[in-house]
C-alpha cells in the first residue's frame, strides 16, 4: 500500500509542478512569484524583525493552507471532470491508496513549497542585514513552522478533499474552499465584538501559560480535526459511491 | 475455465433495471461483442463485472474470481478503456503508460520495453514523449488502448472503443486493435453498437436491450439462426400490384419496395430463381439481382424488434 500511495503522490506532484503550453502545471510560474512576495519583498520590508519576531510563524502558519488549498480541488474534482477518475478506479488500486496518494500530495506540495519560500526570505535577510553573522529563526519557532506547516498543510488537504467530493467541478470546490477560508477566519475578524472585560480574561489565562504549552495544544487540536476529516474523508471516497457521480 | 461467467446478475437504478437477469458464460481467449443501443445496460455490465458496482442479484465470476468479494483481484487481472479515454492530458503519451506501469508494480526496464512494445505497433513511438492533449481523438483512443494493455492483463474490457471517431479513425484503430489481439492473445469483452466493428472483431456476440440478453453466439449462428436469406432486385415496372403478388408468395417471408428496389427475405435462399421467374413474367424489366444473408445489423434490428413486439 506504501508503495501505491507513493506512486499516486508522484504523478500528482509531477502533474503539479510540470509546466508548459496550455498552461500545464501552474507550479513553476505560481513559484517565482511567492517567492518574490514571501520570499523577497516582505522580508526586505520587515527588515530584522522578520526573523527575530515571534509573530513571523503565524504567516509559516497559515500559508500552506493557502497554498494546498488551490491545488486539492483539482486533485480530486479536477480528476472527475477530466474523466480520468473512473479509469483509476478500474486498476489495481484500493481506494486508500488513491485517498492517501493525493492528500500526501497535497501535503508534499503545501509543506515544500513553505519551506522553500521560508529558505529564500532567510537568504534575502542574510544578503541585506546579516553583516554580524547568520540570521536565522530561533529554535523554537523553526520547530513550530515546521509543525504547523505540515499541520495546517494536512488540514486544507483534508477540508479539500470532503469539499472536492461533493462538487461538481473544480471552480465549484474552490469557491466552496474560499468560502471556508472565511469562515476559518471568521473568529479573527469578530474579535472587535468581543466585550473588553472578557479579552482581558483571555489575556490574563493566557498569561499563565507558555507560549509552547499554547502551540502544542493547538497543534494537538489541528491533528485532532484532521483524524475525524480523514476518518470522514474514507468513508466517502469509496468506488461504488464515485462512479456513480 | 471461462474468463466471465455471471449467473442471474441484476442492478437498478431506482426503478430502472439496467441489467436484468444476465447470465453468461465467455470462454478464455474469445473476443466477445456485447451489442446494444444507448442506454441498453452495456456499460453498468462492465462496471458490474470489474466490481466497480455491487449487484442487486445474481453473480458474476470474473477469471475465476467473484466480482461482490473479491473486486481487487479480478482488477488486479484486468484493463480496461471505460467509456471515457481517461488519460492525463497534460502528461506525455510515455508518462501516461508509465504511471499505470507503476500502478502494477513493473519494473523500470519492463516498463519501457513495454512502451514500445506496445507503442511501435500503433506507430505512436515516435511521439511517446508529446503531452497528449493536442492529440487527435483516434490517437487518444490508440493510446487509451495501449494503456488498457500495458500490465499485460488477462481480460480487457473495452467500452464502445471506437464511439465519436471518424471512419477512418475508427477503421485504422480496428485494425490495431487486431494487430494487438492477435499479438497479446488476451481475452477481450467489448461494448458497441457499430456492428460491423463486432463483426470484424469478435467471434462471440451477445445482444442487450434494456438489460436483458437478447441472444448470444457466433456472428454467423446469430445471422442464420435469426434471419432469413435476403434477395435484392432492381429494375423498371415494379408495381405496387406486383409487390401485392410477391408478398402473397409462400417462398417469401417478407417484402420491402424501396426506390425502385425490391428487398425481399426468403424462406429458402436456393428456390430464389422461382422468384425472378415470377417477376419476369408479370412484366418487370430487371437491372440487377443479388442474394445475400442479412448482416448483423439486420439480426440485431430483427431482435430488438421482436423483444419490443413481445413487450407489447
Amino acid at each position: 500500500m506504501i508503495a501505491d500511495i507513493l506512486t499516486v503522490a508522484g504523478k500528482e506532484l509531477r502533474e503539479i509542478f510540470t509546466f508548459g503550453s496550455e498552461g500545464r502545471g501552474r507550479g513553476k510560474f505560481s513559484l517565482l512569484i511567492l517567492i518574490g512576495v514571501f520570499g523577497v519583498f516582505f522580508p526586505l520590508q520587515s527588515g530584522r524583525e522578520w526573523v527575530t519576531s515571534s509573530l513571523s510563524i503565524m504567516v509559516w502558519g497559515w500559508m500552506p493552507f493557502l497554498w494546498v488549498s488551490g491545488i486539492v480541488a483539482d486533485l480530486f474534482a479536477g480528476e472527475r471532470e477530466r474523466h480520468t477518475l473512473e479509469a483509476l478506479l478500474a486498476t489495481r488500486l484500493s481506494d486508500q491508496s488513491i485517498l492517501f496518494g493525493k492528500l500526501l500530495a497535497a501535503l508534499t506540495y503545501g509543506f515544500s513549497l513553505t519551506w522553500l519560500v521560508l529558505l529564500s526570505s532567510i537568504v534575502t535577510i542574510n544578503i541585506v542585514h546579516g553583516n554580524d553573522g547568520l540570521l536565522f529563526y530561533p529554535l523554537e519557532t523553526t520547530i513550530g513552522a515546521l509543525v504547523f506547516s505540515i499541520l495546517v498543510s494536512g488540514l486544507s488537504g483534508s477540508i479539500g478533499v470532503l469539499v472536492s467530493l461533493r462538487a461538481g467541478s473544480v471552480r465549484q470546490a474552490q469557491q466552496a474552499m474560499s468560502a471556508g477560508m472565511l469562515v476559518l477566519f471568521l473568529p479573527f475578524m469578530l474579535i472587535q465584538f468581543i466585550p473588553k472585560a472578557w479579552l482581558e480574561a483571555g489575556a490574563n489565562l493566557l498569561q499563565n501559560v507558555q507560549p509552547a504549552q499554547i502551540a502544542i495544544g493547538l497543534a494537538v487540536f489541528l491533528l485532532a480535526i484532521e483524524v475525524i476529516l480523514i476518518a470522514i474523508a474514507k468513508r466517502l471516497f469509496q468506488r461504488s459511491k464515485l462512479i456513480l457521480d | 475455465m471461462n474468463a466471465i461467467q455471471t449467473s442471474q446478475l441484476t442492478r437498478s437504478f431506482g426503478n430502472l433495471k439496467a441489467v436484468d437477469r444476465l447470465t453468461l458464460e465467455i470462454p478464455r481467449g474469445t473476443v466477445f461483442g456485447f451489442l446494444g443501443p444507448n442506454g441498453s445496460g452495456k456499460t453498468t455490465t462492465i462496471r458490474l463485472l470489474l466490481g466497480l458496482l455491487d449487484a442487486d442479484q445474481g453473480s458474476a465470476q470474473v477469471l475465476g474470481f467473484d466480482t461482490k468479494g473479491q473486486p481487487d483481484e479480478v482488477r488486479a487481472r484486468c484493463g480496461a478503456l471505460l467509456e471515457h479515454h481517461g488519460l492525463y492530458e497534460r502528461l506525455s503519451a510515455a508518462e501516461n503508460l508509465d504511471y499505470y506501469g507503476r500502478i502494477w508494480h513493473m519494473s523500470k526496464a519492463d516498463r519501457e520495453k513495454r512502451i514500445r512494445e506496445l507503442l511501435e505497433p500503433v506507430d505512436l513511438y515516435d511521439r511517446r514523449a508529446e503531452p497528449i492533449g493536442r492529440w487527435s481523438r483516434g490517437m487518444k483512443q490508440k493510446l487509451a488502448v495501449a494503456r488498457t494493455l500495458m500490465h499485460r492483463p488477462e481480460l480487457i474490457f473495452l467500452d464502445e472503443p471506437t464511439a465519436g471517431l471518424d471512419p477512418v479513425a475508427s477503421s485504422a484503430l480496428r485494425e490495431d486493435l487486431s494487430t494487438l489481439v492477435v499479438q497479446e492473445g488476451v481475452t477481450i469483452f467489448l461494448t458497441t453498437h457499430n456492428l460491423a466493428e463486432a463483426e470484424k472483431l469478435c467471434n462471440q456476440v451477445g445482444v442487450i436491450n434494456r438489460g436483458q440478453l437478447l441472444a448470444v453466439g457466433s456472428p454467423s449462428d446469430l445471422r442464420s439462426k435469426t434471419s432469413a436469406p435476403r434477395l435484392y432486385v432492381t429494375g423498371h415496372g415494379i408495381t405496387s400490384q406486383i409487390v401485392n403478388d410477391v408478398k402473397g408468395n409462400n417462398l417469401v417471408k417478407r417484402v420491402q419496395h424501396q426506390n425502385g428496389k425490391l428487398i425481399m427475405d426468403l424462406e429458402e435462399l436456393n428456390r430464389s430463381h422461382e422468384i425472378v421467374t415470377h417477376l419476369v413474367s408479370a412484366g418487370v424489366q430487371i437491372d440487377e439481382v443479388r442474394k445475400e444473408k442479412a448482416d448483423l445489423e439486420d439480426v440485431f434490428l430483427q431482435l430488438v424488434e421482436e423483444e419490443k413486439r413481445g413487450e407489447e
